[in-house]
């Protein structure tokens, strides 16, 4: 949109889409110098506003890059980036106003803010150098470093890599990687939190632009829940082994042992029962271990890997 | 043929986990018994696989004096029901899972050889690991070498060679002072 006015404020002139943007008419607009109010109705904004415009005109004669939010006739809000110029047109000074519709632009800008920070998801965009110029909430929760600590620093990795031989070996595995696709997927790494926790993060980056241009995407999913649950399903798995083999082969041998001692009749009958029914507990108690193990893998431990937790379901 | 325990570990009181063979564990224990009893020992024979009626039987077939052994029996009473303990002879607890039970059988006995030559044989660790998770197990086996050492009793532990965890392994051969293979050479 674009606005002539006079050096008191007059409008001059109001184009097409000042009209389209604002809602107000050309002759509505122009030569009513209360039009501001219906832009800026609320007194306090517009006193601010007033106060901002003063202030740069005061120094330089132009805005540049200036945004304010307007009220349109239909009572709607749009952002409006403004641009300025001063000319003198037959020894008259007009300000030449240039509005751009941004507001399109500023939702969009909210949306994906509100992604990366809403994001349940360690995100990370590094400038030039390695500067930190993105840390999302996600970032500051697991790390423990807040966004004011990290962006516009170069220092993040050095503390949640505080053992300078692990950051040797992590950075040396990432310089590998790089050299040969600009990128790497699921890196695994241990951070230590600035709470002194260790948490495991599996990385993804991108690089977007090229040159001086680029920047990296780092993504960072914490990962410590899903190996603390798979080194318990391992140890589930490990202890259910044992515990159903070595028992088995017990049960199998004393069985092979009692009908070899039978069959040599050294055994009483009394004696046949007790050994046999011993041998039949001791295979009911397998039985129910098994059984104890299928419940505490399924049901207690709810971090297990679905399709893992579907195989021991049986 | 070569002596399972050293009469030397034995007189120092060491505590030993034997491993066999699943097949061969019966005969080990028996093989155990005759020595230690050969060396004028009295044991006190923890079975939580075999009843003592059986066991007995098959000792006596050994040439094993059945005096030189005392039994604290985990199997009968559950399938006889009610059966009487015969003091110095058997002591019958309910299940391999009550270890308090089993606690104080054995220091019961053991109260019964204040002056002589005791050691202690548990059979086995295998068949314990149906009725009690390892961190239980292990945690029995660390309390009860514990109570043997201040007792200056020697204690042998079977169990079944392989297939124990990494983990419980490791912590038992922490808890003895020998671990012998029945199934590798020995010199």
């Amino acid at each position: 949109m674009i606005a002539v006015l006079e050096s008191t404020g007059k409008i001059v002139a109001w184009n097409h889409a000042a009209e389209a943007i604002t809602g107000y008419t050309a002759a509505e607009v122009v030569g009513n110098p209360a039009v501001w109010k219906n832009l800026y109705p609320d007194p306090g904004y517009r006193r601010d506003a007033t106060k901002k415009f003063v202030d740069i005109l005061a120094k330089k004669k132009y805005f540049e890059n200036l945004e304010t939010t307007i009220r349109t006739r239909s009572g709607g809000s749009r952002i409006i980036l403004w641009n300025t110029k001063e000319v003198t047109l037959g020894g008259s000074t007009r300000i030449i106003s240039v509005g751009v519709d941004i507001t399109g632009q500023r939702q969009l800008d909210a949306f994906r803010e509100s992604i990366i920070d809403n994001a349940y998801i360690l995100l990370a965009v590094l400038g030039p150098g390695g500067t930190v110029l993105v840390w999302n909430k996600a970032a500051e929760s697991i790390t423990g470093y807040l966004r004011n600590e990290v962006v516009g620093k170069r220092d993040v990795w050095k503390k949640i890599y505080p053992d300078a031989g692990y950051r040797k070996t992590i950075t040396r595995r990432i310089v590998d990687i790089i050299s040969r696709q600009s990128y790497f997927e699921n890196l695994e790494t241990t951070i230590r939190t600035k709470s002194g926790e260790e948490r495991i993060i599996s990385w993804n980056t991108r690089r977007i632009g090229s040159y001086e241009e680029a920047h990296e995407i780092a993504i960072g999913r914490d990962i410590t829940e899903q190996r603390k649950a798979e080194e318990a399903l391992l140890a589930y798995i490990s202890e259910m082994a044992m515990r159903l083999r070595q028992p088995i082969e017990i049960v199998s041998e004393s069985l092979y042992e009692i009908a070899g001692l039978v069959r040599e009749g050294k055994l009483s009958r009394d004696e046949i029962v007790t050994a046999l029914e011993g041998q039949a507990r001791n295979a009911g108690q397998i039985a129910s271990n098994v059984s104890e193990f299928q419940k505490a893998i399924a049901e207690k431990n709810r971090e297990i890997p679905e399709a893992y937790r579907k195989f021991l379901e049986g | 043929m070569p002596s399972i325990v050293n009469s030397d570990d034995l007189a120092q009181k060491q505590l030993f986990l034997v491993l066999s063979e699943p097949a061969k564990i019966r005969e080990r224990n028996i093989e155990l018994i005759r020595e230690i009893s050969a060396l004028g020992y009295r044991t006190i024979v923890i079975t939580t696989n075999f009843p003592y009626s059986i066991l007995s039987k098959l000792y006596a077939e050994s040439g094993i004096d059945p005096k030189s052994v005392m039994f604290i029996d985990t199997v009968t009473r559950h399938s006889m029901g009610s059966v009487v303990n015969v003091p110095g002879v058997v002591h019958y607890i309910h299940s391999p899972s009550n270890l308090t039970d089993m606690g104080i059988a054995v220091t019961e006995a053991l109260k019964g050889y204040p002056d002589k030559k005791v050691c202690i044989l548990y059979d086995s660790i295998s068949t314990m690991l149906i009725y009690l998770s390892s961190p239980n197990i292990s945690k029995f086996i660390h309390f009860v070498t514990n109570k043997l050492r201040l007792m200056e009793i020697s204690g042998i532990f079977l169990a079944v060679e392989k297939g124990l965890d990494p983990m419980l392994l490791t912590q038992l051969t922490t808890f003895v002072d020998k671990v012998i293979d029945m199934e590798l050479p020995r010199p």
